[in-house]
């Protein structure tokens, strides 16, 4: 079923065209990667999608329903963590909570339960009572995140949540997210650390210059810039090396030694590394390492857009 | 509504945990208040101090001075013609009377001349003592007329006049102009904190947006009107309350009668509490920041109030003043209080009222045409 489907949207500013033509559609369940640079286009769809910014062209569809002709629907079933700490610092933790939930219509016993709930969650329950001003930077991370899930979303957008926090809190935070989406929540998440993207998103979405050019699994991205992949074996003695025997097997292009390092360049798309492992333990060859050089995100990044996420 | 009234609930939450908010938003109108009893405090029974200068020590002059002392809440003193402008210029003497040579001579002439009065506070201090002094200079004028010209006659009827005993009912009309100038006073003093509190109030709106509160709430189910419609209804509970404090405190802890109807000030001053809204909407709409709005407060609140007479009577400013003043809500309440306490009834007053209602109405018209353009590319890229 899909959470949200975007279709050709589109997001003017005057002459400025912010988002262009984007369509895309995320499935539940998914924990959905969006990158793009500043200015890409990212927070404005983000907006969009929030219902903070209408749309100047195109169709947002959150749950099968439009967002614009059912605004409090969308706005209920959406949880929001902004890149900014967006907290009240006047307020403590629990009051906080309780009232970013009662904004969505919990009262009673029951908002006392998802607040408890929340904060239990991210792990605040003991410092309910406290000001925000005496947290830690992760702890208000934390409190953000709390401050949109207590009224259980089915859709949460999380815009950069482990900017500038300790490895620690960043850790809990990226647990955290997954915790979620075992919970059933789908989430869309953006980060300027591409490490993080990688281990969490099961798919990808980059944007530029407000148009999506890539979307896909890390591996679909991956081959989007190369069919070929190193292999790095790392041997005791490459003397009774047999490059011909070695290129012979299926996939294999290229057999390079340089010093105790067998370099390999293989197809992507064909598994070979078994038959490659086989040949050096017939050949009596010890093998010390194993390594395998394939493209990582910021590789496809940089090739995409020719620019790192960080520009 | 409920989500409205959620928000509410929230901001006055957030107001009053600050204890700097507190004293500012309910302890300064009480100082207003204190200010105008020390600007006109302690004069209930003033007494006038007059001094004497006397050229014409004759026996005429002699009794009129004695005339002038034995007159209630009066005070002479002899000074000489050297250091009389002097201590009125220092207020030691509210006014000084200059009987020149010749009086005597020309009160038995039937015409008293060669008298004079000095003094820098105007008619309300020499009125008093003018009006006392010309019956009493005019009754022994007449004699001469009575004895046509023959002196023995003259000193006979001034002799039994002065001997004779006339049994004289007094009573004191109880003087409210220092009550009503207090409350004046208190009221401008109030109208101006009601200015600082809206726009702090309202200011809060570009401190969530700085704060990215503002657009944290807006992504959940509440948007930008219910959003300044909350906003609009803390501030004016907030000043519903200033309202009421000021009121109570004026009248039953420093026991300063309004001399107008509680209901009357109350709804006069709701009437301002809208306008002070309006107008602290439309300085957050033009407002980019807070350093903005803070310039933009300071230019417009402590300018306006001191225009429109909430610090001083507007009496006393030029005329060009008084036509500026025209212009400024501020100016208008004060009017309508003060024809109030003259005894005119709320409902006579209707043009006022209008005024005031199309001062609060074009506010709140410019805040929502800026909020409405105010959504900037920057906010949202």
């Amino acid at each position: 079923m899909k959470v949200l489907e975007l279709k050709n949207l589109t997001r003017r500013f005057g002459d400025f065209v912010a988002v262009d033509n984007v369509s895309l559609a995320i499935e539940e369940g998914e924990i959905f990667g969006f990158l793009g640079t500043n200015g890409a286009g990212k927070s404005t769809t983000i907006n969009m999608i929030s219902g903070l910014l209408r749309q100047s062209k195109g169709d947002i569809k959150l749950l099968d329903k439009e967002i614009n002709k059912n605004k409090k629907f969308a706005k209920s079933n959406i949880g929001m963590v902004p890149q900014d700490i967006a907290i009240y610092e006047d307020l403590t933790a629990h009051e906080n909570v309780q009232f970013f939930a009662g904004l969505y219509g919990l009262r009673g016993s029951e908002l006392k339960n998802r607040v408890d709930e929340a904060l239990q969650f991210v792990g605040l329950t003991s410092r309910a009572k406290d000001y925000p001003k005496n947290f830690s930077g992760g702890m208000k991370r934390r409190l953000n995140i709390a401050c949109a899930i207590a009224h259980r979303p089915k859709l949460i957008i999380m815009d950069e949540p482990t900017v500038g926090i300790d490895p620690q809190s960043r850790n809990y935070i990226l647990n955290s997210v997954h915790k979620l989406n075992e919970m059933g929540c789908t989430i869309i998440y953006t980060s300027h650390y591409m490490e993080e993207v990688e281990e969490i998103c099961s798919r990808i979405a980059i944007i530029d210059h407000g148009k999506i050019i890539a979307e896909g699994t890390k591996e679909q991205l991956k081959a989007i810039i190369t069919d070929t992949k190193d292999i790095w074996i790392g041997v005791h003695s490459p003397e009774s090396l047999n490059i011909s025997t070695l290129k012979a097997i299926n996939g294999v292009n290229e057999v390079q030694v340089d010093e105790d390092v067998v370099k390999i360049n293989s197809r992507a798309d064909v598994n070979n590394l078994n038959r490659i492992i086989q040949y050096f333990i017939n050949s009596g060859i010890e093998i010390r390492s194993i390594d395998e050089q394939a493209p990582n995100l910021d590789t496809v990044f940089l090739t995409l857009t020719g620019r790192t996420l960080r520009d | 509504m409920k989500d409205v009234l959620w928000l509410v609930q929230n901001m006055l939450r957030i107001l009053f945990k600050s204890k700097k908010s507190v004293l500012l938003t309910l302890g300064l109108p009480i100082v207003g208040i204190i200010i105008s009893l020390l600007m006109y405090g302690g004069t209930g029974t003033t007494n006038l101090h007059v001094g004497i200068v006397n050229h014409d020590s004759s026996r005429i002059t002699t009794d009129t001075i004695k005339f002038i002392n034995g007159l209630s809440h009066v005070d002479t003193k002899t000074v000489s013609p050297r250091t009389a402008k002097d201590e009125v210029a220092e207020g030691t003497l509210d006014c000084v009377i200059t009987f020149d040579k010749g009086f005597t001579k020309s009160v038995e002439s039937g015409i008293p001349d060669h008298i004079q009065i000095a003094s820098i506070k105007g008619a309300t201090v020499t009125g008093f003592v003018k009006s006392y002094l010309n019956n009493y200079l005019e009754n022994i004028a007449s004699f001469s007329k009575v004895a046509n010209g023959h002196i023995d006659t003259y000193n006979q009827l001034y002799k039994t006049y002065q001997q004779s005993h006339f049994k004289v009912k007094t009573g004191t009309l109880k003087d409210t102009s220092k009550n009503k100038e207090m409350t004046y006073q208190t009221i401008g003093y109030l109208m101006m904190f009601m200015l600082y509190s809206a726009i702090n109030l309202s200011g809060m709106i570009t401190r969530e947006k700085e704060g990215r509160t503002y657009f944290r709430l807006l992504s959940t189910p509440i948007n930008s009107r219910k959003y300044v419609l909350a906003n609009i209804l803390t501030n004016l509970c907030v000043m519903i309350l200033q309202i009421i404090i000021v009121i109570v405190v004026m009248t039953n802890v420093f026991h300063i009668h309004v001399s107008v109807p509680y209901w009357e000030i109350f709804v006069t001053l709701l009437l301002f509490a809208l306008i002070a809204i309006g107008l602290s909407l439309a300085v957050v709409a033009f407002a980019s920041s807070t350093s903005s709005m803070g310039a933009i407060e300071n230019l417009i609140v402590a300018p306006t109030s001191m225009l429109s007479g909430c610090f001083f009577p507007i009496d006393v400013m030029p005329e060009t003043i008084k036509k500026i003043a025209h212009f400024l809500p501020q100016s208008w309440l004060l009017d309508t209080i003060n024809k109030l306490q003259e005894g005119q009834h709320f409902t006579g007053l209707y043009l006022n009222v209008l005024i005031l209602l199309a001062f609060a109405l074009a506010f709140f018209l410019i805040a929502a045409y800026k909020f409405s353009r105010n959504n900037q590319v920057s906010t949202f890229l």
